[in-house]
C-alpha cells in the first residue's frame, strides 16, 4: 500500500517539477530580446539531448562520445520527412523519435557487447562518420548544403490569443512541450522499477546479472530510449533553419556529453544546469573577452579552453559535478 | 626479529586481524595455522603492504614497515609468495625468474647471476623449461617458480601464503622440505601460513594458531602439534 | 596496375603512421586500462612546438627530437597530473560503480583534448600551415619511369620500421621492458617483486606519447597542421587498436597497417568521402566478429 503511495507522490512531484520549468521559462522569455529568447529554445532543445547522456551515463553507466550524430539522424528523419513527404512538421517530430530509436537499437546490439572506452570509441567513430553519409549520398541527403527547414510562422490562433509573437518566441513555444514531456519521461523512468534496473547494471554489472537482470537487454533499451530522446533533439535542432552536416558536428557530441558531466551525470537537474552552462557561457566570455579588450584570434578560443577546464575540474575536484557538490554542501549543513 | 603489536586491519569496518600481536624470530621458520577465513592471508597481505592496517605495528628488527609502500618493503628484504601459485603465466620461466631480481640490477648484478643459478639448482625442473611460458607448468612447478622469484630477491625473510594449496601430498611435502631445508642452511627467517596444520607444524619452530582474526594460541610448533584439544576445538580434526 | 601499387605503397606509409598511434593507444590501456584520447591531442601540441622551433630557423632534425621529448614529457604529465590521481582516488562514490571507473579517465582525456586543442587555437592561430618534411615528396625515378613510391613515403616507412624494432628490442630484451610487460599482466606480483608499478605506468604513458608525437610529426607534411588535423588520426588508431585487439602490441601494428590498406584502397578504388564510412563498417564488423581482436586473447575482453 505504502508502496503505490510512493509511486503516486514521484509522479505528481516530476510533473509539478515539468510544469513549473515549463512556466518558468515562457515568463524568462518575457523578460527577453529577441536573441535571447532563441537561446532558451537552444536551451530547451539541447537539454533533451544532454538528458538523454544522463540517462546513458547517468542511469545506466554507457558512454557515448556520439549523441550528436544521432541527433543527426532525428535531423535528417525529420527534414526529408517535412519535404519529401510533405508531412507536417509536428508529425515528424513524432516519427522522427521512432526513427533515432530504431537507430539506436541497432547501435545498442552493437554496444551492448562493449563497456566503457570499448563504446566511447565506436560511438566516436560514430560522431564522425554519420554526418559524411550525408555528403557520400548527396542527391537523396543534399550533401554539404543540408536541408533548409524552420518552424513556420505562428498560428493565426494563436497571435489571436497573445497578440504577436516573434520567430524567436515561436520557436521557443514549439520547443518547450517537448522538452516537459522528456523531462517527466526521464524523471518518471529514474524513480521506477526499470530505473532501478538500469541503475544496478550500472553499478555492478555482475551482482546485477546474479540478481537475474538481463544486461544485454537492458542496455539495449537504455540506448533505445536515449536515441529516441537524441533523435527528437536533432529534429527540433535541425528545424532552426537546417539540417547538414556541418549542425552536428563532433564537437556537439562533445559539448553535450560535457553539459552533463559538470552538471552531475547522475542529476536531472544537474543536466539543467549543465546545458544552462554550455548555451550561455559562450556570450559571456565574449562579453568579458569585450571588456579586457582580449584580441578576438584569441577569444573565439576561450569558450572551447573554458569548457575543457571546467570538464577537468569537474573530474578532479567532483566527479558527481554541480548536483553532487551541491548535494555535499547540503549534508554537511544537516550535520 | 618480526614483531607485530596489536596490528588490526579492516575492511568495510569488518575487523579481518582483530588486535593481533606475536613474534618471529629469525632464522627459524613460524607457522600461522587456522581455518579459512581466520585471517591468515590477511595477515600476510598487510606485512606486505598490499592491505594497510587500520592501527597496530609491523617492525622487521628495527625498521618500522607499517606505512611502507610493497616495493619498499621488498626492497628491505621481505619477499611474499602470494597464495595460488601467483606467477605471470604470460611470461617465460626465465622471465618470471628475472622479474624478481629486476629491481637489484643496477646495484647487484654479479649476485643476481649466482642467485638465478641457485634457484636453478635448487628446482633443476625451472631450468629444463626455462624458455616455455610459466601458463604451462604443473601446479607444483608453478609454486616452485614463485618461489624462486621471491628467492632471486635474496630476501632475509620470506613469506609464504598456502604453499601446498591445491598440490599433490607427495609435491606439498618437498616444497616444504626444501623451504625447510633453505631455512636451516641459510638462516633466512620463514613465516608460513597454512591450513594444513600436520605438514607446516613438522617443519616449523614456532606456532600460531589464529580463529577470526584473534591469535588463539602462540607455542612451540611441537607443543601446538601435541595439543590434541586446540586441534578439536579450532582446526576440525 | 600502376593504380594498385600506388595504392599498396601509400597504405604501407600510411598503415606504418596508424601503427604508430594504435601502439601508443594499446601501450598506455595495457598499462592504465584507460583509452587516451587526448594521445593524437598531445601529438598535435608537440608537432606545433616542433613547427615554432622550424620557423625560428631550428634544423627539422632537432625540431624532430624536441618534439619526441616534449611528446614524452607531456604524455608523462597527463598520467602524473590527472590519471593516477584520478584512478587511486578510492572513497570518491561516484568511483565506486564500475561503469564510472571507466568513465571517469575517458571523461578526462577528452577534458585535456579540449584544453589542448583551445591552447593550440591561442598560441598559433589555428589556421593551417604547412609542415616540412626532410625528404621530397616526389616519386622516386628510375630512369624515366616514375615509381608508384615516393621519396617521402619510404622516408615514413623506414622511420616506423626503425621503431617497431626498437620497441620490440625494448620489450624483450630490456630489464625495464620486461618490467612493462609484467605491470600490464599483473601488477599485484610485479609490485611484489620490488617494483614501482606506479612509475612503469608513467613510463608507458611517455612512450605512448613519444609513439604519437612521431605519427604527429609523419603525417603533417601530406595533411598540414591544424588543432584538428589529427583527430581523424585518433580514430583510425583506435580503430586499429581494436582490430588488432586492444591488448596485443604486435595486434596494435598488424592492425594499424591493415586499416593502412582499407582506407588507402577505399581512396583509390571508390571515393575519398567513403573513407569514414569505410573505417565505421570496420570497426562494427571487427567488434561483431572477432571482438578480442586477431592477436588478442579471449579472456582480456570479458569486460
Amino acid at each position: 500500500m505504502s508502496k503505490v503511495k510512493t509511486h503516486k507522490v514521484i509522479g505528481l512531484r516530476s510533473t509539478r517539477l515539468s510544469i513549473v520549468l515549463f512556466l518558468f521559462f515562457i515568463l524568462l522569455s518575457n523578460q527577453f530580446e529577441p536573441y535571447n529568447q532563441s537561446q532558451l529554445a537552444n536551451i530547451a532543445m539541447l537539454l533533451i539531448a544532454v538528458l538523454s547522456i544522463t540517462l546513458l551515463t547517468g542511469a545506466s553507466g554507457q558512454i557515448s562520445l556520439g549523441q550528436g550524430a544521432i541527433m543527426a539522424v532525428g535531423g535528417y528523419s525529420s527534414a526529408l520527412l517535412v519535404t519529401r513527404l510533405g508531412l507536417s512538421m509536428w508529425l515528424s517530430f513524432i516519427l522522427a523519435i521512432f526513427i533515432s530509436a530504431l537507430f539506436g537499437l541497432f547501435l545498442g546490439l552493437a554496444a551492448a557487447r562493449l563497456s566503457g572506452p570499448y563504446l566511447a570509441g565506436t560511438t566516436l567513430v560514430m560522431a564522425l562518420a554519420i554526418p559524411s553519409i550525408a555528403v557520400r549520398f548527396e542527391t537523396f541527403f543534399s550533401g554539404d548544403v543540408g536541408i533548409s527547414v524552420d518552424y513556420g510562422m505562428p498560428p493565426k490562433w494563436l497571435t489571436n490569443l497573445i497578440g504577436e509573437v516573434s520567430i524567436e518566441e515561436w520557436s521557443l513555444y514549439v520547443v518547450l512541450p517537448f522538452t516537459a514531456v522528456a523531462l517527466f519521461a526521464v524523471l518518471n523512468l529514474s524513480n521506477t522499477r526499470t530505473g532501478r534496473t538500469w541503475r544496478a547494471v550500472r553499478d555492478n554489472e555482475v551482482a546485477a546479472s546474479l540478481a537475474g537482470i538481463n544486461i544485454a537487454r537492458t542496455k539495449v533499451i537504455v540506448f533505445v530510449c536515449a536515441s529516441g530522446l537524441a533523435g527528437l533533439a536533432g529534429a527540433l535542432y535541425g528545424f532552426r533553419g537546417l539540417v547538414a552536416p556541418s549542425v552536428y558536428p563532433t564537437d556537439l557530441s562533445l559539448t553535450l556529453l560535457t553539459a552533463a558531466v559538470i552538471g552531475g551525470l547522475r542529476s536531472i537537474g544537474g543536466a539543467i544546469f549543465g546545458t544552462f552552462v554550455i548555451v550561455f557561457l559562450p556570450d559571456l566570455i565574449e562579453k568579458v573577452t569585450g571588456k579586457l579588450a582580449i584580441p578576438e584570434t584569441i577569444g573565439i578560443y576561450l569558450p572551447a579552453l573554458t569548457i575543457g577546464v571546467l570538464l577537468l575540474l569537474t573530474v578532479i575536484l567532483n566527479p558527481r559535478g554541480a548536483a553532487g557538490a551541491l548535494e555535499h554542501i547540503r549534508h554537511k549543513k544537516k550535520h | 626479529m618480526l614483531a607485530i603489536t596489536n596490528l588490526v586491519t579492516e575492511f568495510a569496518s569488518i575487523k579481518a586481524l582483530d588486535n593481533i600481536s606475536f613474534q618471529a624470530k629469525p632464522g627459524l621458520i613460524t607457522t600461522v595455522i587456522g581455518a579459512n577465513g581466520a585471517g591468515k592471508s590477511t595477515l600476510l597481505r598487510t606485512i606486505s603492504g598490499l592491505e594497510r592496517p587500520t592501527s597496530g605495528s609491523i617492525t622487521w628488527f628495527d625498521e618500522e614497515l607499517t606505512h611502507k609502500s610493497v616495493e619498499a618493503i621488498v626492497r628491505s628484504g621481505i619477499s611474499q609468495v602470494p597464495e595460488g601459485h601467483a606467477v605471470i603465466s604470460q611470461l617465460s620461466v626465465a622471465e618470471n625468474i628475472e622479474l624478481g631480481g629486476l629491481f637489484r640490477k643496477r646495484i647487484a648484478r654479479g649476485d643476481l647471476a649466482t642467485a638465478t643459478k641457485e634457484v636453478y639448482e635448487l628446482f633443476p625442473i625451472l631450468h629444463e623449461r626455462r624458455n616455455e611460458p610459466a601458463g604451462s607448468l604443473s601446479g607444483g612447478e608453478r609454486q616452485m617458480l614463485a618461489i624462486s622469484r621471491a628467492l632471486v630477491s635474496r630476501p632475509k625473510l620470506l613469506l609464504l601464503d598456502e604453499p601446498s594449496l591445491g598440490l599433490a601430498p607427495l609435491i606439498a611435502a618437498q616444497i616444504i622440505g626444501i623451504i625447510n631445508d633453505l631455512c636451516r642452511s641459510t638462516g633466512l627467517t620463514v613465516l608460513l601460513v597454512e591450513q594444513n596444520a600436520n605438514t607446516a607444524l613438522a617443519v616449523a619452530d614456532h606456532g600460531i594458531l589464529l580463529a577470526l582474526g584473534k591469535v588463539v594460541a602462540d607455542l612451540p610448533a611441537k607443543e601446538m602439534a601435541a595439543d590434541s584439544s586446540l586441534r578439536a576445538a579450532y582446526l576440525g580434526y | 596496375m600502376t593504380s594498385f601499387l600506388s595504392a599498396f605503397f601509400s597504405g604501407t606509409a600510411q598503415g606504418a603512421i596508424y601503427a604508430l598511434v594504435s601502439l601508443g593507444l594499446v601501450l598506455v590501456w595495457r598499462g592504465a586500462g584507460i583509452v587516451n584520447f587526448a594521445q593524437m591531442g598531445q601529438a598535435m601540441f608537440t608537432t606545433y612546438i616542433a613547427s615554432q622551433l622550424i620557423q625560428n630557423d631550428y634544423s627539422y632534425w632537432s625540431a624532430f627530437l624536441i618534439a619526441l621529448i616534449s611528446g614524452a614529457a607531456l604524455g608523462a604529465l597527463v598520467d602524473l597530473g590527472l590519471m593516477r590521481p584520478l584512478t587511486s582516488r578510492k572513497n570518491s562514490q561516484l568511483l565506486t560503480s564500475q561503469s564510472m571507473r571507466t568513465t571517469i579517465p575517458v571523461i578526462a582525456s577528452l577534458g585535456i583534448l579540449g584544453v589542448l586543442k583551445a591552447l593550440a587555437g591561442i598560441f598559433w592561430a589555428g589556421e593551417e600551415r604547412g609542415f616540412p618534411s626532410p625528404v621530397a615528396p616526389n616519386a622516386i625515378k628510375i630512369g624515366e619511369t616514375n615509381l608508384a613510391i615516393t621519396g617521402f613515403d619510404l622516408f615514413v616507412i623506414g622511420t616506423v620500421f626503425l621503431t617497431l624494432v626498437l620497441t620490440t628490442i625494448f620489450f624483450t630484451k630490456t630489464g625495464m621492458g620486461l618490467a612493462m610487460r609484467a605491470s600490464a599482466l599483473n601488477p599485484e606480483v610485479t609490485r611484489l617483486s620490488g617494483i614501482k608499478v606506479g612509475w612503469v605506468r608513467t613510463l608507458g604513458w611517455a612512450i605512448s606519447g613519444i609513439a604519437s608525437s612521431l605519427a604527429g610529426l609523419l603525417v603533417t607534411p601530406k595533411t598540414n597542421l591544424s588543432p584538428n588535423t589529427l583527430d581523424l588520426l585518433l580514430i583510425i588508431g583506435f580503430t586499429a587498436a581494436v582490430v588488432g585487439g586492444l591488448s596485443s602490441l604486435a595486434g596494435s601494428v598488424l592492425g594499424g597497417f591493415i586499416l593502412g590498406y582499407v582506407i588507402s584502397f577505399v581512396n583509390v578504388y571508390s571515393a575519398p568521402e567513403n573513407v569514414f564510412i569505410a573505417i565505421l563498417v570496420f570497426l562494427l564488423l571487427a567488434l561483431f566478429f572477432r571482438p578480442q581482436g586477431i592477436l588478442g586473447s579471449k579472456q582480456v575482453r570479458s569486460v
